[in-house]
């Protein structure tokens, strides 16, 4: 067994020892307390737990690809933050205050092709002008934090939206009342689906395919690559661009699911996309673990709900801070992430 | 960025705020109003009026100190993006610590300063510890700086809302806030006639640019900070602990983002709010830090800049009814293209200005 290996069985092993204890500790602390666990753990929770989980999902599958590949996209958030109030406008300019179904959908690719093309000026900055990964990040932030409540100012006189449409989840008659199952699998918003449909595609792309080399390489031994024939920038070009589109793409999914958007504070976004970062470090930059970390995180978000209906007396707004203590948490246990060796710096060929 | 000389750099940082305001300008007239207006109103609100100037350095004093916090941690090659939460941690101490404490001294202008001076360390202490712990959380276990401080931000805002509007809500307050400070708690009107803006403000965020200017320059400590930032590998061979001085600088940041909130407690607010009301302070100081090209006394100038930018955001709103978060969007095109000085070299090249690199 390789040094490699070892530590990541140690992380694997040390991983499950505080989940578990984790877990203990909330049912002994549920018993201690006569909480109801069967009324929190219901399956609207399992749903809603889902549906928080899909917008960090995506852009977590993004920002990994893109860091993979040898490029930090510490954008996430402010393409989410884009996306969202794309999503939000294109909505409103199609279907006014009562957007159709299939106008919610065309919003959410015209949000994703949108976002997609501001990414590509800020691939050509990082990658062609060498732009400082991290305060360029940073930048598309203030970027959408200004300009989002912006365009929201002018078309609708205030930063928030009025009430716009959300996403109908579908249901398969008969199915759907199978106990447990038939309410998680038949019954379910449609974007959780695709953000299924994204994970399972991303894993296949990055282990089973050339081009998953390829990407791998970009990021760990940029110089083989080169050597072999490939042009690493232009790798590193594709990984950004989709890493931006698939922001875009969660940011719209959270509008979709929320139905409108919130241009107070840090919007309705409120740190998902850095969330994302934290969820794809956690799942190794593994598409399958960093969807895990995100029902992880989406779970954390759920639970504000859940307590509410089961009437603890815990402040919303304090239970809403759950997310970030966990993404604080597990940085702190994860934080010595194996990172690909040549991230953030820029390739230049030698001539 | 590290290569650059003095001249570029100044060159960098006018050249990205420019084109930045022309974006900004280009889109004020695509949004269908007159951008010439704009800029005069963006003039006029910021230096227009002695109003209008002590408004500016108002925002001025606390974009200084704010900046300079950022500018310690980002010289040392230390991201802390968690001003924001640094202040509002140090704000609240600074009123809980004079409010707790008031009742021990006789009223008076003595004792005033007095309590002030506590306040002020109250609030450093405070958010030096808001510091210490992302940057020991970095130095011990690898967690991301740039990722927890901003996590810490938002636990921040939520703690210290829901303390306000809870536990530390007077039982006859009708807004959300915490007691008021007592009468002699504040800062003398001099020179401007502006509640909120005293020269005396003014002058000790100045004078912390003084100190933290020769700090950096001057011993040793600074000299092993700044070397962390530039040479890791060299400050290792000089035998400094790079994880211990991790932890001292974000401790020191975040000491100079806890005055911050002081400043803001004692000079404009008199008590503190729900964080969310608080202006994103800590935020723009990146912006602020990053156009100085983190160096403590270039902070002072862009400072003023932003300072200008947020005295005059809400007169333009008023004046020509665009909406004040375009001036946050133009801070956020600043720090990009200050992120990109490649862009600026082969931009002057093109043009033949200063093409000799």
């Amino acid at each position: 067994m390789s040094v490699v290996d070892y530590t990541a069985n140690r992380r694997v092993q040390l991983g499950g020892a505080i989940l578990v204890g984790a877990f203990l500790a909330g049912v002994g602390a549920a018993l201690y307390f006569e909480i109801p666990l069967e009324r929190i753990f219901t399956v609207g929770f399992l749903n809603r737990t889902l549906t928080a989980a899909s917008p960090i999902a995506l852009a977590a599958i993004g920002g990994l690809y893109a860091e993979k590949s040898g490029v930090f996209n510490i954008g996430l958030e402010g393409f989410m933050i884009i996306g969202a109030i794309t999503m939000a406008v294109a909505m409103y300019l199609m279907g006014g205050t009562s957007p159709s179904q299939p106008h919610v959908w065309l919003a959410v690719v015209a949000a994703t092709v949108f976002t997609l093309l501001l990414t590509v000026l800020y691939a050509v900055l990082l990658i062609r002008y060498k732009a400082d990964q991290i305060v360029a990040g940073l930048a598309v932030w203030f970027i959408g934090l200004g300009f989002a409540p912006f365009v929201a100012s002018l078309l609708w006189d205030t930063i928030r939206s009025p009430g716009l449409a959300s996403v109908h989840r579908y249901s398969i008659p008969v199915l759907e009342d199978v106990p447990f199952f038939g309410a998680v699998v038949f019954s379910q918003s449609p974007m959780v689906l695709l953000t299924l449909g994204f994970i399972i595609a991303a894993w296949i792309v990055l282990y089973r395919t050339r081009y998953g080399y390829w990407i791998q390489a970009a990021g760990d031994n940029p110089k083989a690559l080169d050597t072999a024939g490939i042009d690493v920038n232009r790798v590193r070009y594709a990984t950004l661009i989709f890493s931006g589109a698939m922001a875009g793409l969660a940011g719209a999914v959270l509008i979709a699911h929320a139905g409108e958007f919130i241009g107070t504070g840090d919007t309705n976004v409120e740190g998902r996309g850095w969330i994302a970062i934290v969820a794809y470090l956690f799942g190794n930059y593994n598409p399958v673990g960093a969807a895990l970390a995100a029902v992880l995180f989406g779970g954390l978000d759920a639970l504000q709900v859940q307590f509410q209906t089961v009437d603890i007396a815990v402040s919303g707004r304090l239970m809403g801070l759950a997310p970030y203590v966990g993404v604080i948490v597990v940085l702190t246990i994860w934080g010595k992430t194996k990172m690909p060796a040549a991230v953030g710096e820029p390739y230049e060929k030698e001539q | 960025m590290l290569t650059a000389s003095v001249y570029e750099r100044i060159g960098i940082a006018v050249g990205s705020t420019l084109l930045a305001l022309l974006m900004g300008l280009l889109i004020v007239g695509l949004a269908g109003y007159d951008p010439l207006q704009f800029a005069r109103d963006l003039v006029a609100g910021a230096f227009g009026s002695e109003r209008a100037f002590a408004r500016t350095l108002e925002h001025t004093t606390l974009f200084i100190l704010a900046g300079v916090a950022v500018a310690i941690a980002f010289r040392a090659g230390v991201f802390n993006i968690g001003v924001q939460g640094q202040l509002i941690f140090g704000g609240i101490t600074c009123v809980l610590s004079i409010v707790w404490i008031a009742p021990f001294f006789p009223n008076g202008p003595i004792s005033g300063t007095v309590l002030i001076a506590i306040g002020f360390v109250a609030a450093a202490l405070a958010g030096g510890l808001y510091g210490a712990l992302p940057g020991a959380l970095k130095a011990y276990y690898g967690a991301n700086e740039i990722i927890t401080t901003i996590m810490l931000n938002f636990i921040a805002i939520g703690l210290v809302g829901w303390a306000v509007d809870g536990p530390l809500r007077p039982d006859d307050a009708r807004s959300v806030r915490t007691e008021y400070l007592p009468d002699n708690v504040g800062l003398p009107q001099l020179v401007f006639e502006n509640p909120n803006f005293s020269i005396l403000g003014l002058a000790f965020a100045l004078a912390v640019v003084i100190v933290v200017t020769v700090i950096m320059t001057r011993t040793r400590f600074g000299y092993d900070m700044v070397t962390s930032g530039y040479q890791v590998d060299a400050a290792a061979y000089s035998g400094v602990a790079s994880k211990r001085m991790i932890v001292q600088t974000m401790t020191f940041s975040g000491m100079v983002a806890g005055l911050v909130g002081a400043t803001f407690a004692i000079m404009i607010q008199g008590y503190f709010i729900d964080p969310t009301g608080i202006g994103n302070y800590g935020f723009d100081a990146i912006a602020v830090s990053l156009l100085a090209a983190n160096n403590p006394l270039g902070v002072v100038p862009a400072a003023l800049l932003f300072g200008a930018f947020d005295s005059a955001s809400s007169y333009v709103q008023i004046e020509s009814g665009v909406p004040v978060q375009l001036i946050d969007g133009i801070v956020g095109l600043v720090v990009l293209f200050v992120a990109a000085p490649e862009l600026f070299r082969m931009l002057a090249v093109r043009t033949g200005l200063g093409g000799d690199n």
